[in-house]
């Protein structure tokens, strides 16, 4: 197996929770599995070219980017969660138009 | 069979494994769990790319940081069912074509780029090329991905600590 078909597999993975999930914690852990496979590509595309500064750099950025969105996706949760008592994503209409 | 390639294996395992556990599972703490070892194998990717830097990085952030705000989450919210997905439901099996035509395309137009490049395991001077590129080319970037990351601290913990009004 190539790392591309590695990568690619846990992506569509990734996706397929997203897609799937009902739980909002498990539809911010199905991103997090999009974004690190993202990162695995990232980085060895940077080695496989021995272009390490510029790979390494995205992919900390993307690093950086990802923690900020668990960051916030966790506070709305808690927030939501206190609110509502619900965080399943079909359950979540108010703020429907 | 070389070392090389069988860590290669026991990462990809590892990665694979956790994520599948994350999507299919339904207790709350076994796709925790699931996560951790995809987190853990993806910082193994790193290192085996000779990223030694960002594999740490990612044991920081990741598996010490989200993974633990996770598992606070799970204890706020006091509960351990995720509602697994109904994957024998006609709209789920119709909901995995889209990953699975998307891993086609992905995998069919990425191949001839990775085989063209073939794959070369890491140099040891990596972290100096990451500080020239984030201290000179990328520096914007560095600085605004570090504002970034400030407002998104603090909008989560405005989001939270915000008192209940009427």
């Amino acid at each position: 197996m190539s790392i591309v078909t590695l990568t690619s597999l846990l992506f569509s993975i990734g996706l397929f929770g997203v897609l799937t999930r009902r739980d909002l914690i498990a539809v911010l852990a199905s991103v997090e599995i999009m974004l690190g496979a993202a990162n695995i590509q990232l980085i060895a595309f940077a080695a496989a070219r021995g272009e390490y500064g510029s790979g390494q750099s995205l992919a900390l950025i993307v690093l950086v980017i990802a923690a900020a969105e668990a960051a916030v996706g966790l506070a709305l949760l808690v927030a939501l969660a206190r609110r509502s008592g619900r965080t399943q994503v079909e359950e979540l209409m108010e703020v429907e138009g | 069979m070389s070392v090389s390639e069988v860590s290669f294996w026991i990462l990809a395992t590892m990665c694979l494994g956790g994520a599948l556990v994350v999507v299919v599972t339904r207790g709350m703490m076994r796709m925790t769990l699931g996560l951790g070892a995809f987190l853990l194998g993806v910082a193994g990717f790193f290192l085996y790319y000779g990223s030694p830097f960002l594999a740490v990085a990612q044991v920081f952030v990741y598996v010490g940081g989200v993974l633990v705000l996770i598992l606070l989450a799970i204890m706020v919210l006091k509960r351990d069912d995720t509602g697994r997905p109904q994957l024998t439901s006609r709209v789920d099996i119709a909901t995995a074509l889209v990953p699975i035509i998307v891993f086609v395309f992905m995998n069919q137009a990425l191949s001839p780029v990775g085989e063209e490049l073939g794959v070369v395991l890491g140099s040891s001077d990596s972290v100096e090329d990451m500080r020239m590129a984030l201290l000179g080319t990328m520096l914007p970037q560095f600085e605004l991905v570090g504002v970034l990351l400030l407002v998104a601290l603090v909008a989560a913990v405005a989001i939270v600590v915000r008192k209940e009004r009427s």
